[in-house]
């Protein structure tokens, strides 16, 4: 049997205003409302009511076979209620099914992980009180900002009561020789590793629309024929996970309705519940399905699904990036020194992600990723806003 | 006593400080009772007689087009600016600075026009440095070009008994002007291409300069610095060469009161961030002086060419949140950077005068400024350094920190004193160099040469 396992990921940061060194002790806000709110509205629209009604039909018409996973960060469900309340209420309609897992991580989508333990623990577990009260969900998966794993990130997750899987990148220089389609474990065997199959994941949400693709058009049977002879090689039933993970805006906002996505994703379940061999599950399924002993694996040095090197690059490569984030770092325990709950959560917004990725300078295909996807001209401008924006937050304290 | 003055820059056509510097001067000058008619490189083809003080403010104008003239005078403009716009007065002009993307030479230039009465074989040197030199494809090679082809029209229509050229954009048209007139030239020099380009620069430019400086009945220098610039490097006989500082006229909507960014000590550094302006020194001394005050706050306002490669270095030397990029800033915002900050730092390789300096002071901001500037001679009441000297300045900004009283009361000085340093002064030498020129062409009917 294999188990196709969709997780999605949810999220959108509080971008930041053009801050000039002028508008310090203004005590103004420091982000963008009305372009967060324009974004949130768009992507809404064209992404989150539409997919939710979608996926919400499907597994109605499949009765629980269909199921899937979402991770959403506390800042999307913040702005969610900010500027578009129905998207949560559809979000909680979809948890009501059953089918459906939530998965845990950092409120605020941040690298704290990598700088600060302390703050790392605290983030997650606001977001998993934040599961507890919008949804009634205790979540049992982890995922770590952008899939960035080690081992040490496992040590951190199994102390934490109730989590037993952690999912992240299928990267080829640890699997070497091994198929990411078997569940494995960490590296102390102490938690279940689910590992995302990049290729059929990108064929979705990065090549679904590239008519230079030479598979182009992407059709639910040729999609469901190559994952029926992934089940070819496997001659002792063992149950496979196939995981496809990927940015939920892959659907209406990356690859527009236009590009025939969604006709894609209605059809899909059928087309796979329809062959004996295949099926749906959620990722914190594979501890009961995996019916063979689960090798671990080691992570010496941090991995992530960005990029062609699926390292921390980037976010943490260049100077602009490494000054940044270490200055935050460096300020964020003053801040709760300090005792300002409101300034606290300003530095928090400020520990999202997407401000150091927006830095990013590897300018070749990847770097035009990041462009897409950054609100700024340039990484040095997103670095001059950041930086300003530290200085107020420390001004701010005094 | 009426002046033909060309020049690039007059408010609110301005990049720099040649059109703050021409405004203080031609109203000091206007209040003496001469009369200018002013040339720029506006659109349409106008020239500005400026015979009050308040001239230099609403900027009257007559179309050479007698046509285009009436229309204009007919037309009934709510604003000044709505005015310009009509005449074609744009806000930015094309910087001069940077002309470092000399690709093609194309030669549109009609050098059979320049040589053709030429006299002396001395006459037609200069005159061949000229065509030879104001050739290029770029926009303001072109637009150089069109304006010294004007030059020729306003020399013959107006009425005046000397030429006054600003800059080497200009020193073409004055020498055109003279060629026609036989009237008297005084070329006036804000800035070489040394200074502007921090090295050896555009050959073309210096020619230019040259044969400006040569063909001109008079050089001003607005400063001894410059004055030692263009004996040592154009040659220029130091007799036909008087230095005239620039001064600085504290505008009558200044609010010079304090206002707080940072609590702690702001340091600023305020200008293109070009070669010219020393602003890696900046960056060395920030980085140095961090490392005893973590506290200062440095900020570097304005743009330009080294913006991008110092914000980086800027990054790699982990100055955190301490060294802060503000990108353009508009006079308004100039004002509050200056009112937030306790120390100016001015570190430039080469600086004819500066007047940045000076409006820096006139907050009240300490200013630190290198010994290379023009400006360095006329004030008293701040730092001197070489701009080199990274360790003078890490030293005289970590004094200033550790005594605020002394910051403050050196701010209060320099004030006083740049408060006192009026356009009316340099005026006056003007005047009196306009006079004497003047009086030696009548004496002499061969004029330069």
């Amino acid at each position: 049997m294999l188990n196709i396992v969709f997780y999605f990921q949810v999220h959108q940061p509080y971008r930041l205003r053009h801050l000039n060194v002028l508008d310090i002790g203004s005590k103004e806000n420091m982000f963008d409302d009305r372009l967060n709110r324009l974004v949130m509205r768009k992507v809404a629209d064209k992404c989150y009511l539409p997919t939710n009604a979608l996926l919400l039909e499907l597994i109605k018409r499949h009765e629980g076979r269909f199921k899937i996973a979402y991770a959403i960060t506390g800042v999307a469900i913040e702005q969610f209620k900010l500027y578009t309340p129905e998207v949560l209420e559809s979000f909680q309609k979809l948890v009501e099914t059953g089918c459906v897992e939530l998965i845990g991580e950092t409120y605020y989508h941040s690298l704290s992980f990598l700088y600060d333990t302390n703050e790392f623990l605290d983030q997650v577990a606001m977001h998993r009180d934040l599961m507890q009260k919008e949804f009634g969900y205790f979540t049992e998966t982890f995922r770590n900002t952008e899939l960035i794993y080690q081992n040490r990130l496992s040590d951190l997750i199994f102390e934490i009561e109730g989590f037993r899987t952690i999912i992240t990148e299928g990267v080829d220089r640890i699997l070497q020789w091994r198929s990411p389609l078997y569940a494995y474990k960490n590296y102390t065997k102490d938690l279940n590793l689910l590992l995302k199959y990049y290729k059929l994941s990108d064929d979705i949400a990065f090549r679904f629309s590239n008519r230079d693709w030479p598979e182009f058009p992407l059709t639910v049977e040729k999609f469901t024929n190559w994952i029926d002879q992934l089940t070819l090689a496997e001659k002792s039933n063992r149950n496979q996970f196939l995981n496809l993970f990927m940015d939920y805006e892959t659907f209406g906002e990356h690859q527009w309705a236009e590009t025939g996505i969604f006709k894609f994703m209605e059809h899909f379940p059928s087309e796979v519940l329809n062959r004996s061999h295949l099926g749906f599950a959620t990722p914190k399924e594979c501890s009961t399905l995996a019916n063979y002993q689960q090798e671990g694996l080691s992570f010496p040095d941090a991995v992530s699904w960005a990029d062609e090197e699926r390292d921390l690059s980037a976010w943490v490569e260049n100077d602009m990036q490494k000054n940044a984030i270490e200055t935050f770092y460096e300020l964020l325990p003053k801040v709760k020194e300090h005792g300002d709950p409101v300034l606290l959560d300003i530095a928090r917004k400020l520990s999202t992600s997407d401000h150091f990725y927006y830095m990013c300078t590897k300018y070749f295909q990847d770097g035009d990723v990041h462009k897409y996807f950054s609100p700024y001209d340039s990484p040095d401008q997103a670095y001059i806003y950041f930086i300003t924006a530290l200085a107020d937050l420390e001004e701010r304290m005094r | 006593m009426k002046i033909l003055m060309f020049t690039w820059e007059f408010p609110p056509l301005i990049s720099g400080g040649l059109g703050m510097a021409c405004y203080g001067m031609v109203k000091a000058l206007l209040n003496q009772g001469i009369k200018i008619d002013l040339v720029l490189p506006t659109k349409e083809m106008v020239y500005f007689p400026m015979r009050k003080e308040s001239d230099v403010d609403t900027l009257p104008a007559i179309f050479v087009d007698p046509i285009l003239h009436s229309e204009y005078i007919t037309n009934e403009f709510q604003t000044v600016q709505e005015r310009l716009d009509f005449i074609g007065v744009t806000h930015k002009p094309e910087t001069y600075f940077q002309l470092n993307e000399i690709t093609s030479y194309i030669s549109q230039f009609q050098s059979e026009f320049w040589q053709a009465t030429s006299q002396t074989t001395e006459e037609r040197n200069v005159w061949d440095e000229i065509s030879f030199n104001l050739i290029g494809d770029e926009d303001l090679i072109k637009k150089v070009q069109e304006y010294t082809i004007r030059a020729e029209r306003f020399a013959k229509i107006l009425d005046y008994d000397l030429i006054h050229a600003h800059d080497w954009l200009c020193y073409p048209s004055g020498m055109v002007a003279k060629k026609i007139a036989k009237k008297p030239l005084i070329v006036h020099i804000h800035a070489t291409e040394f200074d502007r380009a921090g090295g050896p620069g555009d050959e073309r430019i210096h020619k230019i300069e040259h044969a400006g400086m040569t063909y001109a009945d008079r050089v001003i220098a607005v400063s001894q610095y410059t004055a030692q610039m263009i004996m040592s490097r154009y040659r220029i006989d130091t007799g036909r060469i008087r230095i005239i500082h620039n001064a600085f006229s504290v505008p009558e909507d200044m609010n010079s009161e304090k206002l707080r960014i940072f609590k702690d000590p702001t340091i600023v550094f305020l200008g293109r961030i070009t070669l010219q302006k020393g602003p890696d020194y900046y960056l060395d001394v920030a980085e140095k002086v961090l490392q005893s005050h973590p506290q200062a706050k440095f900020i570097m306002a304005g743009t330009g060419d080294m913006a991008r490669k110092l914000l980086r270095k800027s990054a790699s030397l982990r100055l955190k949140n301490k060294f802060l990029f503000t990108g353009f800033l508009n006079r308004k915002q100039v004002e509050r950077i200056l009112r937030a900050s306790d120390i100016y730092v001015l570190p430039s390789v080469s600086e004819p005068f500066g007047i940045a300096p000076l409006e820096a002071m006139a907050y009240g901001v300490t200013a630190i400024i290198s010994k290379q500037s023009g400006v360095s001679e006329v004030v008293n009441n701040a730092y001197k350094v070489d701009f080199w000297d990274v360790e003078r300045m890490v030293d005289t900004i970590c004094y200033l920190i550790d005594n605020p009283d002394i910051c403050l009361q050196m701010g209060a000085q320099g004030m006083i004193e740049v408060n006192r340093i009026q356009w009316d002064e340099a005026a006056e030498k003007i005047r009196q160099l306009y006079a004497s020129v003047i009086s030696e062409s009548l004496k002499s009917s061969k004029g330069g040469f």
